[in-house]
């Protein structure tokens, strides 16, 4: 009960100190006389845990509606191959569509603006989700005025570590990168464990995004004013070299990090093999997964992101939305089902069903709700926190061929053949021209 | 004016092929001499004549690089695969119950999805549980934690090694094939004879079987030139873009980049270099059928 009445306080608090966040209006509503009843809208998504949820729960949406829904997964790494296909086809058969924020740029020309619909079903954006999570369901790089769908997936990262192991060596969660390093190279010294799980290898960027933390946490960042290339300063670098000496100058990280990506590092703690991992909130479902992993929940805590020493606490943030394909001749009836998916309640029934571990929490309510913290342990307020400071990718067309750059070169850089200035003026050289484009 | 029935009959075959096959090409080719960035609209710009292969070939280093890349990974894997199916084709010619069953099972690995063989390989070679990084590991202790997938010169053999191990049986049975189709008569002449089985190799045995080679090096050069899916799921083109090859670059330009037309003309050098590729080898053949 004592812990029960901290996160309720905690959750009050939280909540006062925010007052722009209203919860009793804004979530919109179906229309009554089910006038879209036998449409069948068709959906296209990523696979996730969240989303076989909601498409458990059509039943109720349906009897609502008369709407029927049909759920098409696809494996992440295919989905913007798949999006892709939509675009240049220009085809109709997806109604309701899902994207990654850094792909938003490139697909624009694939979603129908929302606002008119959002307006005549009076819901408000704003006072539903983080900032962090709405721009980038925006057009104009997360600027724009069009509001291209609903912010459905998304995480913040928090760093996970063995709690039995840190209690036996007396350690705290760490509060800082060097503390990090310290606890990483004690636990490889007095364990048969290694320090921290990194991710240096090449997979879809994951090697930047803890990357950015250390950039921006130093002072640094990816692009100047003028969209030229500023990782390459003296920040940037010594966040660099900050970065690659967890593993080649400290050996806080196994050498087996050099070539890991992010489920890789997962992998490497679930299976006992490394104490601590700086990852995405919603891998605390593998984490303690008896099917995938060999630790029990009790074995596994979790903290805010480490900070550059004096400096707050950065952490990097992903979002998923949800929109309406441009094409989709059922673009009324799609909306009636998003209006229903996104009611802040039935992300809440997910993250209480206690048949699962799915964390994603998108709404501000939910982020906050004392439950919700309770199962949770609190790890939906550290959520909360860090995503007001949260920053994502910048939302630009070039992203994905300057990702490119500066994933290959954290790759090139970890298997320590290289020097970080030299590097990192390279890939500098390489983006102005993609910028240039 | 009646249609001959046989145009008729064609007629579907025709069609598919048509829509399938030269059509796709056919468009693909006229979308090298456009301006095409997807990412700002979603129908095809202007024609801008030969400025995608002319970018290509003038201003882009990571093409050239890629081309490089492609050259030794192609030139290595073909070797490798014509060595091992070679040795094992001679290794299963023999009869015997055992070695059809060997022959039987060899299909197995050429059934696999690339993209599963890339994802069992990527596991096989994980530092810390992999089970191949652990044998070799014990069998060479200078090799003892070894970190492959983080190595240039190891992560390019480790692509190598899966392209081998799914391509070579196939292969293996198509020299089979070869082996299969030399005359009796003058091997068991030559062992009367008194010649020695490498003596037999050298002077029967290779000879006889070099337009096998020559159409196994072809058809080889050809998927390696075309593979992707393996190298995307085992080393993503890393550590840096040591394994990027040219048909990931042709990837990444139009899936990552959404620059089709740049996309397009990058497909078309790959094109280019298959065919002359297939012509030097088929120049080859004919050039052994013309000397036996």
């Amino acid at each position: 009960m004592k812990r029960r009445g901290i996160l309720q306080a905690t959750a009050v608090s939280l909540s006062s100190a925010l007052p722009s966040w209203t919860f009793s209006q804004g979530i919109g509503s179906i229309k009554p006389g089910k006038p879209y009843a036998g449409t069948e809208v068709n959906l296209l998504t990523v696979v996730a845990p969240q989303f076989k949820a909601h498409e458990a729960k059509l039943a109720e949406f349906e009897a609502l509606t008369g709407i029927k829904v049909k759920y098409q997964y696809v494996p992440f790494a295919n989905t913007r191959e798949k999006l892709t296909a939509e675009l240049v086809g220009q085809s109709s058969q997806y109604d309701v569509l899902s994207a990654m924020d850094v792909w938003g740029p490139s697909l624009y020309n694939l979603f129908e603006p929302l606002n008119g619909m959002l307006e005549e079903k009076k819901i408000e954006m704003e006072s539903r989700y983080p900032y962090a999570h709405l721009r980038a369901s925006r057009d104009g790089n997360g600027q724009g005025k069009n509001i291209l769908g609903f912010p459905i997936r998304g995480h913040v990262q928090l760093m996970f570590y063995r709690k039995d192991i840190f209690d036996k060596l007396g350690l705290k969660a760490p509060n800082t990168w060097d503390e990090m390093v310290a606890h990483g190279q004690m636990i490889s010294a007095k364990t048969d464990l290694s320090g921290v799980a990194m991710y240096y290898g090449k997979t879809a960027g994951q090697n930047l995004m803890i990357w950015f933390n250390y950039l921006w946490g130093a002072g640094g960042d990816l692009l100047d004013a003028k969209g030229q290339p500023a990782f390459n300063s003296p920040a940037g670098i010594a966040a660099t070299q900050a970065y690659i000496d967890v593993l080649l100058k400290h050996k806080a990280a196994p050498a087996a990090s050099a070539s890991f990506n992010e489920t890789d590092a997962v992998n490497s703690v679930a299976q006992g093999k490394s104490a601590m991992v700086p990852v995405w909130w919603w891998r605390y479902a593998s984490l303690v997964d008896p099917k995938v992993s060999t630790l029990k929940p009790e074995q596994v805590a979790f903290a805010p992101l480490p900070s550059m020493p004096g400096k707050p606490n950065t952490t990097y943030t992903n979002t998923w939305f949800y929109g309406i394909n441009k094409n989709s001749k059922k673009k009324a009836a799609a909306m009636e089902f998003l209006t229903w998916l996104s009611n802040p309640e039935i992300e809440r029934s997910v993250l209480l069903d206690k048949s699962m571990n799915e964390v994603v929490a998108m709404q501000t309510k939910n982020l906050i709700d004392a439950d919700v913290n309770l199962r949770y342990k609190g790890m939906h307020v550290f959520g909360a926190q860090a995503l007001k400071g949260a920053k994502g990718t910048p939302l630009f067309p070039q992203w994905p061929q300057v990702s490119d750059v500066l994933e290959a070169s954290i790759s090139e850089l970890a298997s320590g053949k290289t020097q970080v200035k030299a590097t990192l003026d390279d890939a500098a050289s390489r983006v102005r021209k993609v910028m240039r484009g | 004016m009646r249609l001959p029935v046989h145009w008729l009959l064609l007629a579907p075959a025709l069609l598919f092929v048509g829509a399938m096959a030269i059509f796709p090409l056919g468009y693909s080719l006229v979308l090298s001499f456009r301006d095409w960035k997807l990412a700002r609209s979603p129908v095809a710009g202007d024609f801008v004549g030969l400025s995608n292969y002319f970018n290509l070939l003038t201003d882009d280093p990571d093409f050239f690089e890629t081309v490089r890349v492609t050259s030794v990974f192609v030139t290595a894997d073909v070797l490798v695969t014509v060595a091992v199916s070679l040795a094992g084709a001679l290794l299963l010619h023999r009869a015997g119950r055992l070695n059809s069953l060997a022959r039987t099972l060899l299909i197995l690995p050429f059934v696999m999805s690339p993209a599963l063989i890339g994802i069992s390989f990527r596991f096989f070679l994980n530092a810390e549980y992999g089970v191949v990084a652990h044998a070799v590991g014990l069998l060479v202790p200078a090799m003892k934690d070894t970190v492959w997938l983080a190595d240039a010169s190891l992560s390019m053999a480790a692509i190598i090694a899966s392209d081998v191990w799914h391509w070579a049986p196939y292969m293996t049975l198509v020299m089979l094939g070869g082996l299969a189709s030399i005359p009796p008569d003058s091997l068991e002449a030559a062992r009367i004879d008194g010649a020695s089985s490498w003596r037999i190799f050298c002077d029967i045995t290779w000879p006889q079987l070099l337009p096998v080679i020559s159409v196994v090096m072809v058809l080889k050069t050809v998927f390696a030139l075309k593979a992707f899916d393996t190298i995307f799921t085992l080393t993503n083109g890393g550590p840096g873009n040591s394994t990027k090859t040219l048909a990931y670059f042709v990837y990444e330009q139009g899936f990552n980049y959404y620059d089709m037309g740049y996309a397009a003309a990058s497909a078309y050098v790959l094109t280019a270099v298959l065919l002359v590729m297939a012509g030097f080898y088929l120049r080859l053949i004919f050039a052994k059928d013309r000397a036996i």
